[in-house]
């Protein structure tokens, strides 16, 4: 079993089971458990969801903002980790980078499939005011406060529309009806805008 | 600056879109299949994965309800467990024949070994392979043996590289290296004796791409590109 545990990364990977004991795992175990799992551990898959599966299920509720489409999510999820667990490749970026990044992918491909009707959900389940977990911020990484500063540098409306589309998983439709500009502005916009947060990121 | 994303190749612009999420499903699907054909513009992709992840930190983690995780476990391991790519027999059976053909040839495995009574224990076969990778080795232990004789089948480690051979225990901990594996062609491993002791239906090993005569550290480094778990034959 991998043992210790400090925070990493400006990620809070609390488990989703009382397993009495620490739940927080750092990058490195998580990468060693990935390695495993590709091994066709069992335990070690099921240590990883231990240590994952709040984080993930608290993006796929940030992006699908209904309970029940995301518990179905997370499921098939990490069916997805499992059986591609693979095509992680060690040691270049993070492992807890790898997993959110298959939780948004995959919440996101089910909005797509089917839009929510926003307004009702989000009163249903209010994001916008969940506050950030407090154990998030104590660790919040030099690399995120990088990030927000970046994002202060581009204008107001833009920013608001970067953030908007990773956060909540916005279409270019959708945003574009969100400014009340045309599609095509949109696009301009967040192509520009993720240039240069690209350029002020390698700064 | 305004300008300056028109020069901006279009396959960087196409990751970031991926990336931050604003594609329509039809893009999305697309973006998907040049991700696994193409690794340069999956990097990209990463890349920018990576840059983006910050944003995250602050969403609140959520405890999903128990029964997540025990439909999670009983959908990959329940009833259906045997039905993974590495059980069906229509898969290892030719594969492990291949092998015993191979093996009888270069006179590393006596047929007869097979005909014999089973008092000696089993034969067992191992098939390792992977959905992702070419790589293809199969072994075969006569049980209560000390060494066990394996054959490559396909796939190169590639330049400067070695594959290595892995013993995993069943208990979770670390894998055992039972050493670096020839290309091509017949080989016989020896068995230290505990993981001989260990050795039975159902032990799994697994072969990943190492620095040039093996794993520097003692444990596995590289990617793992084949596995599977020991049969009766």
């Amino acid at each position: 079993m991998p043992g210790p545990i400090l925070p990493s990364e400006g990620f809070n990977f609390v488990g989703g089971r009382k397993t009495g004991g620490v739940t927080i795992k750092s990058g490195s175990d998580i990468e060693e458990l990935i390695a495993r799992v590709v091994l066709r551990d069992r335990q070690a898959f099921l240590d990883i969801y231990d240590a994952t599966s709040a984080k993930l299920f608290g993006v796929c509720l940030r992006i699908l903002k209904d309970r029940t489409m995301a518990e179905d999510a997370l499921q098939d999820i990490y069916v997805k980790i499992w059986r591609n667990a693979s095509s992680y490749r060690p040691g270049k970026y993070s492992p807890m980078t790898w997993l959110i990044a298959i939780a948004r992918n995959h919440s996101i491909d089910i909005i797509r499939a089917s839009p929510p009707v926003t307004e009702e959900l989000e009163e249903a389940y209010d994001l916008s005011s969940v506050d950030p977990d407090p154990e998030a911020n104590a660790v919040l990484s030099g690399e995120m406060r990088r990030v927000d500063e970046c994002m202060d540098e581009l204008e107001g409306q833009k920013a608001d529309a970067v953030r908007a589309a990773y956060m909540e998983g916005f279409s270019y439709q959708e945003l574009a009806d969100r400014h009340s500009v045309p599609i095509n502005t949109m696009r301009t916009w967040l192509r520009r805008s993720l240039i240069s947060l690209r350029e002020c990121l390698e700064r | 600056m305004a300008d300056e994303n028109e020069n901006e190749p279009e396959r960087e612009i196409l990751a970031a879109e991926y990336a931050v999420g604003v594609l329509d499903l039809a893009e999305r699907v697309r973006v998907r299949r040049m991700i696994a054909e193409d690794a340069e513009f999956a990097e990209l992709v990463s890349k920018w994965e990576d840059r983006l992840a910050p944003l995250d930190a602050g969403t609140a983690p959520v405890a999903p309800p128990v029964s997540v995780r025990s439909t999670v476990a009983a959908r990959l391991f329940g009833e259906t467990q045997n039905s993974g790519w590495w059980h069906s027999l229509g898969l290892w059976r030719p594969l492990a024949l291949a092998a015993i053909a191979l093996l009888a040839v270069s006179g590393l495995f006596n047929i007869t070994q097979l005909t014999q009574p089973p008092q000696q224990g089993a034969t067992l076969v191992v098939s390792l392979e992977s959905p992702d990778s070419p790589v293809r080795f199969v072994a075969l232990y006569q049980q209560d043996g000390q060494s066990m004789r394996g054959s490559a089948l396909a796939g190169s480690p590639g330049e400067g590289r070695d594959f290595e051979l892995w013993y995993v225990p069943e208990d979770g901990s670390s894998p055992l290296s039972l050493g670096v594996l020839p290309e091509s062609g017949p080989i016989t491993i020896d068995l230290p004796p505990d993981i001989a002791a260990r050795f039975a239906e159902g032990a799994t090993l697994a072969i990943s791409v190492e620095p040039d005569g093996g794993s520097p550290t003692g444990t596995a480094t590289g990617p793992v590109v084949a596995a599977g778990s020991a049969k009766p034959i």
